[in-house]
């Protein structure tokens, strides 16, 4: 009986326990259902609404001229309300949209389209994506066309949401210079430096959340507008940038360099033409990863490129003339316990400054700046402060480097380094430093601030404008400016630099070639740049091109850097107009009273030609072209028949004018000699064969 | 001949003896939840249908025609064959355990299943089987009273060899499955105390997580000298079992902090802290105690209406057809479709004890009790944790929840008893 009770009550108890907690959980939903139920709808609600960040369209960077070097191009995403069209629209026009869908995008049927967006409608849907792509503003026209679309947002219920994308018309051109920069608002160069003007300010929206983890934007009365970003006008050239880069590129790839960099400056102004640096990656090949020219990386010992610093310094303190002399030893000199070697091993005995400098001769640099300054160094590192090498120069780009120069009282400081100093090393700048020095000799004196960003505008209104600022009003006196540009023209002329002398116009500058630390230790590998400006006699440019370990036979900077310049050099002149020298003019008639010799041509400009130098002549039919015959003091056209299927008669005719009917006539041409048409492989008025050659005989 | 007879004979007493209530129920629950996993994956901007084999509702519809192969399977299966083979059933899903350890896939930190050509198989699921075969097979044993501690010990052995393995898997919510065969203990003789030491430990655990601890202390001290006085034979060794446990009340508020930092892992003590205040942890564990509120909370009386929700298809709730499919139901059928849910597991449950107490066979009821009570432990986490009632533990709905392994299993374990209840007038009590 206990036994029968106890297990009764244990089932019973079982019983109890499930009903209880059954009605535990239905008590429990009921609570949250209908007591809290608004509470938990209105939450409900709320998160399927969110403010959200909307994007401001970024401005634009154009090069000097106005082309585009980055911008924003707009993409969108097709999104259609199909309750918003009346009945008879949505009626009239779903079946050509539905077709018109299908062909487009080529993923369902017109059937299949037909019913998804007359099944959206039904469930009175308000929010239907229909493009997973992105479209371009040459398809959203198209889609703009189409029936009910047509209609607009309101009455149509299209809706096209904007993404932008950023875009480089000339692709990886001055990659690093025009830069980049990402949502975490990381990046380099110029997007990232300038990132406060071109980024906009970004507005704000209500946005609701759809199927599938969207959100579309509800436009209403919270919305706020983003606002555009500025645009900057730099002072970047398309074309020099793209000289400088190819230039560079080539000569890093013979060199099979580490790195490269460029950069064009123009010498009245500061404005940076082209900048450009290219590092070589794992696989080989160059691309614009780091700004060298100005960052961090760049920095280094510069090696001769400042010897012009230390004469400039010598010229100031002193009144050393450019033909004195100086003993450069035979190839080694020994500073206390530390041997000084030139680069050519016998040396070069006694040398005039000019000599030392243009052949740069370190031990006759060295042992000039220690004669002078050897018991006042502190003097030649304030020349050094003085010529603007010490600070940054304060350029528009995040950055830039602090340059370093040693003061006597650094603990670093020893016997040996002011000679080693006088030739670029014990001290660190970056390429844009030293450019800044060869731009204010050949700006006379006046040393400037590079620019590369010349305004900040919307739209066509300037709201800011950068002008160019002086670092140093004049770094010397006009005497040393004048022996620094001999001594710098020489280098060019007879000294390091002589394989780069150009003919048409005069470059002046200097080689560079450092001996590279690494890891704390001086290495056979060198850091080679050429630093200078052009014309020499009416400076427009400056340049410096340094080129990072190139390996091979040749690694002087002569050899690596200079050509680099050269090369920019010539196709900067060969585009520049100011840069030539007026042709003179030469009298077209050495003797009056000669009648000039006319043969045959186009009738046109013969008779242009007569007329303008007062010759009579006269026509008796028209035809194209014409043979002159004399006749007393005047000519007299005589036609020259052209048929279009029949050999023409070239004789006296120009080449350009022979190969233009020759070529009308169906005929390849050749020939030799300089002048005009003597002879014709083909008899005239005979039948052409089309594909026949004709050669042409001149004299 | 005789074996053809005997089997056609077998089958008119099937389907004449069965117990068509729960046969009902089944079918209903298992429509209901296909039906709430279509809707709980189903995009308005994809029209995919009820049967497409891609969603998890086309899935589930080949899980459930293989269901109803297996349950006419089992049926078939004279019921004494279950009986004979329990160890060995046992034994083969024990292998299963540990073969998964060594070459299982890892879902989600599990390592618990097995992939056999794009169909998972989760093991765990059939140990419960195994479990409550072995389980009523021990007990039934001639001379086996629960209320041995030898018996105990052996039966707790039984259940926990497996239950070692699945939570060496990392499948804690399966593990704590294992602790609801105790009510088959407690049906079977075993003394409600086990039980009662478990539950309100688990209950004083909860509570040091709302009141500082030493506010605890105090007050069991104070409620146990108290209760001193309705002691009614105020003998010495009474009263000195009340302090006794008073003060083992008091040490295992002291040492619950220690249990609560170190032997749990981190999750599983968010997962604790969720349940008093959500806000602790509001973008992990309290995330989808708040979504999975948001959506019941939303449904209101009547609900959304079919395929309607909002909150379980935008991925608001995660897990939405397997652990969280209540929600679903919540949001689309309110308080009125939670209700008849409810009532229709509840019905299940109740018929269960009821089928199992008219068994003749104790293999059978004990059996009945097994069925019951897993799938009832199953009903209550389950659904307690969408609500905010039980921490997170993520287990499955029975029949009702997306997965084959929980269907197949459940199903199994249900028609072996059904098999049972329908032979037992053939069987001599």
């Amino acid at each position: 009986m206990g036994i029968k009770f106890t297990i009764l009550l244990r089932v019973r108890l079982a019983f109890m326990f499930v009903l209880a907690f059954s009605l535990a959980i239905i008590w429990k939903v009921a609570h949250l259902q209908l007591v809290e139920g608004a509470h938990w709808k209105e939450v409900a609600e709320e998160i399927l609404l969110d403010y959200k960040d909307v994007k401001a369209t970024r401005g634009n960077i154009y090069s000097d001229n106005g082309s585009l070097l980055a911008t924003s191009l707009p993409f969108y995403q097709l999104a259609f309300d199909p309750t918003a069209p009346k009945d008879k629209y949505f009626r009239e026009g779903i079946d050509s949209l539905s077709m018109l869908m299908s062909r487009f995008f080529g993923d369902r049927s017109p059937e299949e389209y037909k019913r998804k967006l007359t099944d959206a409608r039904k469930k009175r849907k308000r929010y239907l994506i229909l493009s997973e792509k992105n479209l371009t503003y040459g398809q959203k026209k198209i889609i703009s066309s189409w029936p009910i679309f047509r209609l607009g947002q309101f009455r149509g219920g299209v809706v096209f949401d904007k993404i932008d994308k950023r875009h480089r018309p000339f692709g990886y051109m001055a990659f690093r210079t025009v830069g980049f920069i990402n949502d975490q608002n990381q990046g380099a160069g110029l997007e990232y430096s300038y990132n406060a003007q071109l980024g906009g300010k970004k507005g704000e929206a209500l946005f609701q959340r759809i199927a599938g983890g969207n959100w579309r934007p509800l436009y209403d009365e919270n919305y706020v507008k983003p606002e555009d970003g500025y645009d900057i006008q730099t002072t970047l050239d398309v074309n020099l940038q793209d000289v400088a880069e190819d230039a560079l590129y080539r000569h890093l790839l013979r060199h099979n360099a580490d790195y490269g960099t460029v950069v064009l400056m123009e010498v009245k102004t500061g404005e940076i033409k082209a900048m450009a640096n290219l590092s070589q990656n794992s696989q080989g090949g160059y691309e614009e990863r780091y700004n060298y020219a100005v960052g961090e990386q760049g920095l280094t010992e510069p090696g001769s490129t400042i010897k012009l610093a230390s004469l400039l310094a010598l010229f100031e303190d002193s009144d050393l003339d450019l033909k004195d002399t100086v003993f450069g030893d035979w190839g080694r000199h020994a500073f206390y316990d530390r041997i000084m070697v030139d680069s050519k091993p016998e040396g070069y005995g006694t040398l005039t400054v000019k000599e030392a400098f243009a052949y740069s001769s370190n031990i006759g640099i060295a042992k000039l700046v220690v004669d002078h300054f050897g018991n006042k160094p502190q003097k030649y590192i304030d020349y050094l402060q003085k010529f603007g090498l010490g600070k940054k120069v304060g350029f528009q780009m995040a950055g830039e480097a602090q340059p370093y120069i040693k003061n006597t009282y650094d603990s670093s400081w020893s016997g040996i380094s002011l000679p080693w100093i006088c030739h670029g090393y014990e001290m660190k700048l970056a390429p844009i430093h030293t450019l800044c020095l060869y731009n204010a000799v050949a700006n006379d004196g006046k040393m400037i601030k590079p620019i590369i960003v010349k305004e900040v505008r919307k739209a066509d209104k300037i709201l800011e404008k950068y002008k160019t600022d002086e670092i140093v009003e004049k770094i010397c006196s006009e005497k040393t400016l004048a022996k620094a540009r001999e001594m710098l023209e020489e280098v060019v002329v007879s000294g390091t630099a002589k394989n780069i002398a150009g003919t048409h116009y005069k470059i002046a500058g200097k080689t560079g070639t450092a001996q590279r630390l690494v890891k704390g230790r001086y290495t056979k590998t060198y850091y080679t740049s050429f630093a200078g400006y052009f014309p020499a006699d009416k400076p427009k440019y400056s340049c410096i091109v340094v080129i990072d370990n190139p390996k091979g036979y040749n690694q002087y900077g002569a050899d690596v850097a200079a050509p680099v310049f050269k090369e920019i050099a010539d196709k900067v002149y060969a585009t520049d107009k100011e840069m030539h020298k007026l042709l003179e003019e030469k009298k077209f008639f050495d003797k009056e009273g000669i009648f000039p010799m006319v043969k045959a041509g186009f009738l046109e400009d013969l008779r242009y030609l007569c007329n303008h130098f007062g010759i009579s002549n006269h026509a008796n039919e028209k035809e194209d072209w014409v043979a002159a015959v004399p006749r007393n003091n005047a000519i007299v056209w005589q036609n020259r028949v052209v048929r279009k299927e029949l050999v023409p008669d070239c004789k006296g005719f120009t080449l350009k004018d022979a190969m233009y009917v020759l070529g009308n006539n169906g005929l390849r041409v050749e020939y030799s000699g300089s002048g005009r048409v003597v002879q014709q492989s083909l008899i005239p008025g005979q039948k052409i064969v089309k594909g026949w050659t004709i050669h042409l005989k001149l004299g | 001949m005789a074996t053809y007879y005997t089997s056609q004979l077998r089958d008119e007493q099937i389907t004449r003896s069965i117990d068509w209530v729960t046969v009902s129920i089944y079918a209903l629950l298992v429509l209901f939840g296909w039906l709430n996993i279509h809707a709980s994956v189903y995009d308005p901007e994809v029209h995919k249908g009820l049967l497409d084999f891609s969603t998890s509702s086309g899935k589930q519809f080949i899980w459930i025609c293989t269901s109803v192969v297996l349950l006419s399977v089992i049926l078939i299966i004279d019921h004494r064959f279950y009986d004979s083979t329990a160890w060995g059933i046992y034994g083969a899903v024990f292998l299963l355990l540990f073969s998964v350890l060594l070459f299982g896939k890892e879902v989600k930190g599990s390592k618990s299943w097995f992939e056999i050509g794009g169909l998972a198989i989760q093991p765990a699921e059939f140990a419960k089987m195994g479990v409550a075969l072995a389980l009523s097979k021990f007990i039934s044993s001639p001379n086996i009273k629960m209320d041995k501690l030898k018996n105990q010990l052996i039966g707790g052995a039984i259940i926990l060899l497996p239950a070692v393995m699945v939570l060496l898997q990392n499948d804690t919510g399966s593990f704590l499955v294992f602790s609801s065969f105790l009510i088959v203990f407690y049906r079977e003789g075993m003394s409600p105390f086990i039980i009662i030491v478990g539950v309100a430990c688990a209950v004083i655990l909860v509570l040091t997580l709302i009141f500082p601890q030493y506010q605890l202390m105090i007050a069991f001290g104070i409620l146990g000298i108290c209760s001193i006085y309705f002691v009614k034979r105020k003998t010495v060794s009474n009263v000195l079992v009340v302090l006794g446990v008073t003060a083992a009340t008091i040490v295992y508020i002291g040492t619950v902090d220690y249990f609560f930092n170190n032997v749990l892992q981190q999750h599983q003590q968010t997962r604790l802290k969720v349940l008093v205040n959500p806000d602790v942890d509001p973008l992990g564990a309290g995330w989808q105690v708040t979504q999975a509120k948001i959506a019941i909370g939303s449904g209101g009386f009547l609900g959304k209406g079919y395929l309607q929700g909002t909150q379980t298809k935008f991925d608001f709730v995660p897990d939405q057809s397997t652990d969280n499919i209540f929600c679903t139901v919540g949001e689309e059928h309110g308080w009125l479709g939670s209700f008849v849910l409810i009532t229709l597991f509840m019905s299940l449950f109740l018929r269960l004890i009821y089928l199992a107490e008219r068994q003749k066979v104790k293999f059978a009821r004990i059996f009945g009790y097994c069925v019951a009570s897993v799938m009832f432990f199953h009903f209550t986490i389950n659904i307690g944790m969408t609500i905010g009632l039980f921490p997170v533990i993520g287990i499955p709905l029975p029949f009702f929840s997306y997965g084959g392994s929980s269907l197949w299993a459940f199903t199994i374990m249900l028609f072996i008893f059904l098999n049972f209840d329908a032979s037992r007038r053939y069987i001599l009590g």
